[in-house]
């Protein structure tokens, strides 16, 4: 891979250099929509729920694994535009070690001029791509250290950090700390076995919630599966949140 | 002061003037001219509507309904002033039956709770349509799961109208509420909103009309509609954000629970009970959005100044020379082909992504909205991702529609 040897800044600083030859718009877009073309099709192996990071207009999967310390990624998108920016990014970060891209400033998206494809408002899943590549390289760097990686109470620590990144709408606490979750475990072969609740059956906006918990296990590397139970007995109660839950949502 | 007549020939000089009103349309966006064809999502604000908030905050702003002082009182009476013209506007027979809102959704949430919790029993039905903006939708979900209730929907014909015959054969006893939108944001279709009330009305059902994106185009009176209850927003009609109506007859008003408890909204406060207060203030807890409601009833007053029939015209010409002028693209096809459309163009290009199209329209300085338009159940009926919206609104024009043309011939250039 010939990327593998340059530094995410390197990289960085020839794509910009490249760019800056463009005056105007539509040979930047054109460029662009090129490299998106260019761009390997997916393995339909990949393109499943698992894979997909969540955005509102357009669809975007990452798969990202790693080999001897260093980042590899495959992703696709349903728009040519986001597929471009797509093979930028995997240009850039693509075979580069997983400690220099949970550090990566990527600041070459602004510099070409195309971060608001970046704004929320977007909604194309591009920046959920970019956390979900640091999450997943922040996990691979901890438990790149065997000893983490194969001790149950590490792999317990960190399966709850994860979980503690997923919230219930319009409630300011994570649903770890509201208490959704009943119980939590992982056997030898790295399969989770999970138990969890909604705040309500007549919630329809949480129905995401245990998809996105399921994404958020499947991001440490030490995860092969996550099987997910939702139950509704016993339902859940403001008793089960944590004094930091009720803290927070000023229930003291 | 713009005035436009229905005289086809005066448009395009009056439309000149028209867009004087409005600030924001001589932005560059991209170094080129705004086109603003997003009016559906939110219409821009003319000065009349500005200086009236301005003029509110800067020399009569105090809280309203509570004091002895002279501000307040003068705060008090711009505020139902302002009531008394919106009501006007849409030919309410009380102005009490108008309630503020912070939207049409929060309109429809305001429905939903009241009557679905105090009407609807288990088992019970409140019939939406295919063609429904997710507000209309959530919180009927949201309400029937606690009332056990079964929502029906009305399916809808390719061209984008709704199945009239269906509807007239699902009427039925368990039926409790008819709630459809009277034009739909995402395909612009005009529904036959007085045969929905007469066939509704015949059993005894009442009906909710969404009318976010009627009142911006057309007249609406809902004395002769006989509509039990109308939502709609201001922000799509030029006025400002975060104000919105719910008009509903006040039997219907009178006779459900209140919603959100407050100040404002009581009669008497104590520990054994609270009785309420009278219509509209019922329904209107806490401080509400004075300096709102003052931008809405300019906003009214600014829609009034024009020949309603004339500005209907002017807009369907916009809508029919969009329609024609892009179908003759290759590849374009255009989403919702309804007989009677308000002045939504809906489109999609074969084999290309609406976001793609939406980016290179934006690069060009035209804003269009691509997507689902909170519509996922009807894009899921037309078997497609979204699509990209033009909606046009009074100081839309025909040069703008060229524009639309041009650059999404370029769009489609740079894409294959």
């Amino acid at each position: 891979m010939q990327t593998a040897h340059s530094s995410i800044e390197l990289e960085q600083e020839k794509v910009i250099e490249e760019f800056s030859q463009f005056t105007d718009w539509s040979d930047k877009y054109e460029y662009l929509i090129d490299l998106g073309k260019a761009l390997p099709a997916l393995d339909e192996k990949y393109k499943t729920e698992f894979h997909l990071v969540k955005g509102c207009q357009s669809k975007v999967w990452l798969h990202a694994f790693v080999k001897e310390n260093k980042l590899y990624l495959v992703a696709d998108s349903d728009t040519v535009i986001t597929k471009g920016i797509i093979a930028l990014l995997i240009r850039v970060l693509n075979g580069q070690d997983i400690l220099d891209i949970e550090k990566a400033d990527l600041t070459f998206i602004e510099a070409i001029g195309l971060k608001s494809h970046l704004s929320p408002t977007r909604s194309n899943g591009l920046i959920s791509m970019i956390q979900h590549i640091k999450s997943y390289a922040r996990n691979l760097s901890i438990t790149s250290q065997p000893e983490i990686a194969s001790d149950p109470a590490s792999q317990q620590a960190l399966m709850i950090r994860q979980i503690k990144e997923v919230y219930d709408p319009e409630i300011p606490v994570d649903i770890w700390e509201l208490g959704l979750i009943y119980t939590l475990g992982i056997d030898e072969h790295g399969k989770v076995q999970i138990t969890m609740t909604l705040t309500s059956p007549a919630c329809p906006v949480a129905g995401s919630l245990p998809l996105e918990v399921q994404e958020k296990l499947m991001q440490l590397p030490f995860v092969t599966d996550v099987e997910l139970t939702l139950v509704w007995n016993p339902a859940w109660s403001k008793d089960r949140m944590s004094d930091e839950a009720k803290m927070a949502l000023d229930m003291f | 002061m713009t005035t436009l007549s229905s005289g086809s020939s005066l448009l395009i000089t009056d439309v000149t003037n028209i867009r004087k009103d409005f600030p924001i349309l001589s932005r560059t966006i991209h170094d080129k001219p705004l086109v603003y064809l997003d009016n559906a999502a939110s219409s821009q604000k003319p000065v009349q509507v500005l200086d009236s908030m301005d003029h509110y905050y800067r020399h009569t702003h105090a809280n309203v309904h509570r004091g002895v002082h002279t501000l307040s009182q003068e705060a008090t009476e711009l505020f139902e002033a302002s009531r008394r013209r919106i009501a006007d506007f849409i030919g309410a027979p009380n102005e009490a039956e108008v309630i503020f809102t912070r939207g049409a959704t929060e309109s429809i949430n305001l429905v939903a709770y009241t009557f679905g919790l105090s009407q609807l029993m288990e088992g019970d039905e409140i019939m939406l349509s295919e063609m429904e903006h997710h507000s209309n939708i959530v919180p009927w979900q949201i309400v029937c799961a606690m009332k056990k209730a079964n929502i029906k929907v009305i399916p809808i014909l390719d061209d984008g109208t709704l199945d009239m015959e269906w509807f007239e054969r699902n009427l039925n006893a368990k039926t409790k509420l008819v709630a459809v939108t009277h034009v739909s944001n995402a395909l612009g279709t005009i529904n036959p909103v007085e045969e929905i009330i007469r066939l509704a009305h015949q059993q005894g059902i009442p009906v909710m009309l969404d009318g976010a994106q009627a009142t911006p185009h057309m007249s609406i009176n809902v004395k002769k509609l006989d509509v039990d209850f109308y939502a709609f927003s201001s922000h799509k009609m030029y006025g400002p954000t975060g104000m919105g109506v719910l008009y509903g007859k006040s039997s219907w008003l009178n006779l459900l629970p209140p919603w959100q408890g407050g100040g404002e909204m009581i009669a008497e406060v104590k520990w054994s009970g609270t009785t309420y207060n009278k219509l509209p203030f019922k329904y209107e807890a806490g401080t509400p959005d004075i300096a709102g409601a003052i931008g809405l009833a300019a906003a009214c007053e600014y829609i009034n100044q024009f020949d309603r029939d004339g500005m209907l015209q002017y807009e369907q010409a916009l809508l029919t020379a969009c329609t024609k002028a892009m179908e003759s693209i290759p590849g374009v096809r255009t989403v919702g082909t309804a007989p009677h459309k308000a002045s939504v163009y809906s489109f999609i290009i074969d084999g290309l992504h609406p976001y793609d199209i939406g980016t290179l329209l934006d690069q060009q300085g035209i804003a269009v909205r691509t997507g689902h338009h909170c519509t996922q159940p009807l894009m899921e009926r037309f078997c497609i991702p979204g699509t990209v919206r033009a909606s046009f609104a009074i100081y839309n024009t025909m040069e703008e529609i060229e524009k639309l043309v041009q650059a999404t011939r370029k769009a489609i250039q740079i894409l294959t």
